[in-house]
């Protein structure tokens, strides 16, 4: 009868926020790698370089056309086959960038190639090479556009952080696996667990509601209020 | 032509747009302080004639100077090898051009959009390019404007901002693209008189222009070009008293008739 045991509950609590830490900050982590490198992926692929570009084509293929799973899997326990180990947050932490990054990256393209031709060409004209126009005009711009779809990302990567327990990494589903395989109170510690990401991804994606609307009207809104 | 300096030369310029021959051996000059109208129907290549001049397209053939100056690209051999992006942009950053659709920066401030090319192309002070700017928003009666983005403005205050965002950088020549032709009824003058002050100032202005009144009064020189060639070119006074050409003619008469 009584599935939900609030003893073990209590008990638990610390070592399961302990994990959330780590699915946290693995989040955050992967976060910042993940916006810089996907915009190098992003660039990369709009570059003049026929071999750049390729290269850039083939790794989004390759990483859209294959589970993350196995990509954590491959990272950690196949790689050290050929003389490459890493520690297991390291192996995660790479794994997710280089998913992620695949995505964004496409996210950031869009947000480049919805900036009118007009601006190009206004930025030329006022005498910007092509990589200050770009840095100055298209980019900040694109950003903002981006910045919805980024935000959906990221509440979707806090989520798949919880593969990383396949490479034995203590975030919070790894360590609620472990308590359970002691006390065997799945039902608790599970809807702890369950609670824990609802209560920061519900949040986060009100969040990016909001961020949305703001970016959706305009340039003069703050100061208008 | 007078004696004067050219500031632009276009010597037997050819574009396609795929099958379409859109410029078919175009020889232009402008002289220093000359303001220069290129009207014709849609169609005839005077925009496309006009972002060549600025390497916005790139010609088929034919060269540009600028200022004397072979711009953008060296020919060896009957081929064309472009310049460094670098010195492409040297060279733009001494034309002003004016776009149809203003194409003003919607993230930065009026101001921003004063100051963001002389700061970061031509490294001049934030202080002393926002002084300038000051100056020239008051040029295109502005002055209450410098802090509103231009999502905030109607479409004349815009063009006009763009106007001065072009003469923020000292430009030697301006080029002017339909620059009124996206604009409401109302809203034409305005910008037309700040375009009339500019060249009364003695800029020199190369204008692809619908606005017949503003070629009349202000032109030296007023070019007709239909179907890729200039078919005729001569002062507004004769142009419009007593055009030569058939086509000329028809022109007019169909625009100046209603």
């Amino acid at each position: 009868m009584d599935l939900f045991n609030p003893e073990i509950a209590l008990e638990n609590l610390g070592p399961l926020f302990a994990g959330l830490w780590i699915t946290v900050q693995l989040t955050l982590v992967v976060i910042v790698l993940s916006m810089g490198f996907a915009l190098l992926v992003a660039l990369g692929g709009m570059s003049r370089h026929r071999p750049i570009q390729w290269l850039v084509k083939a790794y989004i293929e390759v990483i859209r056309g294959t589970p993350l799973l196995l990509q954590l899997i491959y990272i950690y326990y196949v790689l050290p086959e050929v003389g490459i180990r890493l520690d297991a947050f390291a192996a995660g932490v790479i794994g997710l960038t280089l998913n992620y990054s695949a995505y964004i990256a496409e996210v950031y393209r869009a947000g480049i190639q919805a900036i009118p031709r007009g601006q190009h060409d206004a930025a030329a004209a006022l005498g910007m090479t092509p990589t200050l126009s770009m840095r100055r005009i298209v980019l900040p711009q694109a950003i903002r556009i981006v910045i919805p779809s980024l935000g959906n990302y990221f509440i979707g990567l806090f989520k798949d952080t919880a593969l990383v327990s396949v490479v034995s990494i203590q975030e919070v589903v790894f360590t609620a696996q472990i308590l359970a395989a002691q006390n065997f109170q799945y039902f608790t510690l599970y809807t702890i667990v369950g609670i824990m990401y609802f209560a920061v991804s519900f949040p986060a994606a009100r969040l990016v509601g909001y961020l949305e609307r703001i970016t959706r009207s305009g340039y003069a809104t703050r100061r208008r209020r | 032509m007078s004696g004067k300096r050219a500031m632009i030369e276009v010597e037997a310029l050819h574009k396609h747009f795929g099958d379409n021959h859109v410029l078919k051996g175009i020889d232009l000059s402008v002289a220093v302080g000359e303001v220069v109208c290129i009207i014709g129907p849609s169609g005839s290549g005077k925009s496309t004639l006009l972002r060549c001049i600025n390497h916005l397209e790139y010609p088929d053939r034919g060269n540009i100077r600028i200022d004397g100056k072979l711009a953008y690209r060296d020919e060896i051999d009957g081929r064309y090898r472009a310049h460094r992006a670098r010195d492409i942009a040297a060279v733009r950053a001494q034309v002003g051009m004016v776009f149809q659709h203003f194409n003003l920066f919607p993230h930065l401030t009026v101001m921003g959009n004063l100051i963001e090319a002389p700061v970061h192309v031509l490294r001049r002070p934030a202080a002393e390019a926002r002084r300038r700017g000051l100056e020239l928003l008051a040029q295109v009666g502005l002055s209450d404007k410098a802090d509103a983005y231009p999502e905030e403005l109607s479409g004349g205050q815009q063009q006009r901002a763009a106007i001065a965002r072009a003469l923020a950088m000292d430009p030697k020549a301006m080029l002017f693209d339909e620059a009124t032709s996206a604009l409401d009824p109302e809203l034409i003058n305005e910008v037309l008189t700040v375009m009339r002050d500019l060249a009364a100032g003695g800029m020199t202005m190369l204008v692809v222009t619908h606005e017949m009144n503003f070629a009349r009064q202000v032109a030296s020189r007023v070019i007709f070009m239909d179907h890729g060639r200039i078919v005729e070119q001569d002062t507004p006074e004769r142009i419009f008293g007593a055009p030569r050409e058939a086509r000329t003619q028809d022109f007019l008469r169909s625009v100046l008739d209603h």
